[in-house]
């Protein structure tokens, strides 16, 4: 079992990524970085494969360590091997797999993953994946009419799965808060939706670099 | 033999050859590098220990070598003519210490045919003998007086040399005449050394570097082995005995080449790098790796080019084994088992292909986080240190478009909403519509922020305005303005 981050603790099967499974997000974001930083933070070393506009910045806000990532932005038709490599230096494994991956592939990575003890998470589609996690809706505070900049995201996040995973479970979370972490959201702080936001810093002043 | 700190070095002949100097520029093109060797290898003639001091330059201890060949102009007569048959020109200096003989090659040129800023001059024909003589001598004892009339612009810190010549300090002399003590505190390091320079002292002693061929090991297959696995164990012995080399003369390797020359008389070679010291083992799996990547499919499993004929193993950058001792502070240590995943992959990809991220500074979010390739010495491209005015605070997006993505954004009657030089936004973004995606409508933003950089330089310049915006999918993204056409570089979600 790799840890995962506190917020995300609720939504998981037994709290945490189990070593040998497959958790499925169905498009790149935050939230995959996020289910990284757990593990990582622990000591893991973590590969991204196939996401060239992984944003590192906010992944090591939310507890990623860059000092144990690897990336593989481009791994080509040879995704596979590159990916089984992956999983026997690395405990996670994050991929962005192409449109479609033949059964097999999947079937010869998953028996990879279960021998090598890793976890891979995969930011698409992934038939057979024990926990399938997603964010349903999601909003940015701090953006007015012309003022104001982006501070934190208040999103409802769903996980459902196989097995013991099988009971759908929801949880709010900042994602990110404004300090660039991960915590549950309070009932009271969700943003409904048509409310106006909140001014809550002064206009931003124009700064010229250089 | 480490000289005593203000002894008179010792006398230095160097070899130039200015048509081999910069590889990229040179004549002889690729080639220049191997002419170069051929060079060394015409200079070892007259004394075994040649050292390349730079891309078209070699040096050796002349003292020894000059009374076995009847003097120092002598000796420099017969390497210039040694070196001619190879169809390569060369310029000799000799002096007292390393730095002063350098320069002594260099003036033993040819005067430029056209003044730095003056009206250009018309060439003179360069006939041989004639412009000037190819060996400049400078008399034991005469290196004080020779630095003196240098410009400080021959020193390699050109930042320096400029600092020094706005100080008035126009010539070495100069600046060799004031004290030591005072020339550190107000210069530093790099002060104290250029003064050591000037004074005609050493910075460090030659050290000789054995012939690089004598190092290499090579194995021939006949008949050309088809199959990985033979390939791979004798790559183990080779590497053992490349090791066993090198540790005899107390070198160790942290980057070796390895040749194979395939049946059809290809060739192909790859350099394998690594921060600590390679070991035979790392050889060996670092060889097995790159012939996979050379193989088919597994299915076929066989070499297109037939099979390989010769093996060759090349270190390519040796240092003085001093035993590896890992770094206290600063980086994770990578275990074997993670280095031997990201060199597998690198085998099947290239070395470029596998990167470890480098948080770092800067005013755009795609250069606030650098990519080094594994293996390499992780230190960001822009300092986290100095502020960074400009950069937008505060949360990071979670996608960072490597190269950003067309866009339009639009106001509520659908025209494209502008930025003029001042700032001053034509109407409130309504729409976004980025390429190959369904139009979004904008719910929040705020923007413009300028950002005008390197304006002092033609090329590097950049002037745009960015802004951040929500869109009605609760998804937020940043957008720039540049050149009237907006991009988007990164998106919140």
């Amino acid at each position: 079992m790799l840890p995962a981050l506190p917020a995300l603790r609720d939504l998981l099967p037994r709290g945490g990524l189990a070593r040998g499974s497959v958790l499925a997000v169905p498009e790149f974001g935050l939230l995959c970085l996020a289910l990284a930083a757990g593990a990582s933070a622990a000591g893991a070393w973590c590969g991204i494969a196939g996401v060239p506009e992984a944003g590192l910045a906010a992944a090591v806000g939310t507890g990623l360590d860059a000092k144990r990532t690897l990336l593989v932005p481009d791994p080509g038709s040879a995704w596979p091997q590159v990916v089984a490599s992956l999983l026997d230096g690395c405990e996670l494994v994050l991929l962005r797999p192409p449109a479609t991956v033949p059964v097999q592939v999947r079937r010869r990575l998953e028996a990879v993953l279960r021998r090598a003890g890793g976890v891979l998470l995969v930011a698409g589609d992934w038939p057979g994946a024990q926990v399938r996690l997603r964010v349903i809706t999601q909003r940015w505070t701090g953006l007015g009419d012309g003022h104001g900049r982006v501070r934190a995201c208040c999103a409802e996040v769903t996980a459902d799965g196989r097995g013991e995973a099988a009971l759908t479970r929801t949880r709010w979370l900042w994602l990110p808060a404004e300090d660039g972490g991960v915590t549950l959201a309070d009932p009271v702080d969700i943003p409904m939706p048509g409310t106006p936001v909140t001014r809550t810093s002064p206009r931003l002043r124009a700064a010229s670099a250089g | 033999m480490r000289p005593n700190a203000d002894s008179a070095p010792q006398r230095i002949m160097v070899v130039r050859c200015p048509s081999l100097c910069d590889p990229d520029t040179s004549p002889a093109g690729p080639q220049a590098a191997r002419l170069f060797d051929r060079v060394i290898g015409a200079v070892t003639g007259f004394c075994p220990n040649v050292e390349a001091a730079e891309p078209g330059v070699c040096a050796f201890g002349v003292r020894g070598p000059a009374r076995y060949f009847g003097g120092e102009a002598m000796l420099a007569t017969k390497i210039i003519a040694a070196v001619a048959e190879l169809g390569v020109e060369s310029r000799i200096g000799i002096a007292d210490g390393m730095f002063a003989a350098l320069l002594a090659a260099r003036r033993a040129e040819p005067a430029a045919p056209v003044a730095p800023d003056g009206p250009a001059i018309p060439a003179r024909p360069a006939a041989p003998g004639a412009g000037s003589e190819p060996v400049l001598v400078i008399p034991p004892g005469g290196t004080a007086g020779f630095l003196a009339a240098q410009p400080v612009s021959v020193l390699a810190d050109q930042d320096l040399a400029g600092l020094l010549k706005r100080l008035g300090l126009l010539t070495l002399g100069d600046l060799a005449a004031l004290p030591a003590s005072d020339v550190a505190s107000r210069f530093g390091d790099a002060g104290e050394a250029v003064h050591r320079l000037a004074r005609g002292l050493d910075l460090r002693p030659l050290a000789a570097r054995p012939p690089a061929h004598d190092l290499s090991v090579a194995r021939e297959f006949d008949p050309p082995e088809p199959l990985a696995e033979p390939v791979v164990f004798a790559a183990k012995t080779l590497a053992e005995q490349l090791h066993a080399g090198l540790a005899a003369r107390g070198l160790a390797c942290v980057r070796v080449q390895v040749r194979a020359t395939w049946a059809d008389g290809e060739e192909s070679s790859r350099l394998w790098r690594h921060d600590g010291l390679l070991t035979a083992a790392g050889v060996a799996d670092r060889v097995r790796w790159q012939l996979d990547g050379w193989r088919a499919a597994p299915p076929d499993g066989q070499y297109a080019q037939g099979g390989i004929g010769m093996l060759r193993l090349v270190p390519d950058q040796v240092v003085r084994a001093t035993g590896h001792q890992l770094a206290l502070w600063g980086e994770a240590v990578v275990s074997d088992r993670v280095a031997r995943a990201a060199m597998r992959v690198q085998a099947m990809l290239g070395h470029e292909a596998v990167l470890r991220p480098v948080t770092g500074g800067g005013r755009n979010v795609s250069e606030q986080v650098g990519h080094v390739p594994f293996g390499e010495k992780r230190e960001p491209r822009l300092a986290v240190g100095p502020p960074w005015p400009g950069r937008i605070a505060g949360t990071a997006p979670g996608v960072v478009y490597p190269v950003a993505r067309e866009a339009e954004v639009t106001d509520d009657a659908g025209r494209l909403v502008t930025v003029t030089g001042r700032c001053v936004l034509s109407a409130a973004p309504a729409r976004l519509v980025i390429e190959r995606e369904p139009p979004r409508r904008i719910t929040a933003w705020a923007g413009p922020w300028p950002l005008s950089e390197r304006w002092w330089d033609a090329v590097a310049a950049r002037r745009r305005a960015r802004f951040q915006l929500a869109t009605d999918d609760g998804r937020a993204w940043l957008a720039v303005v540049r050149d009237s056409r907006w991009l988007i570089e990164a998106g919140y979600w």
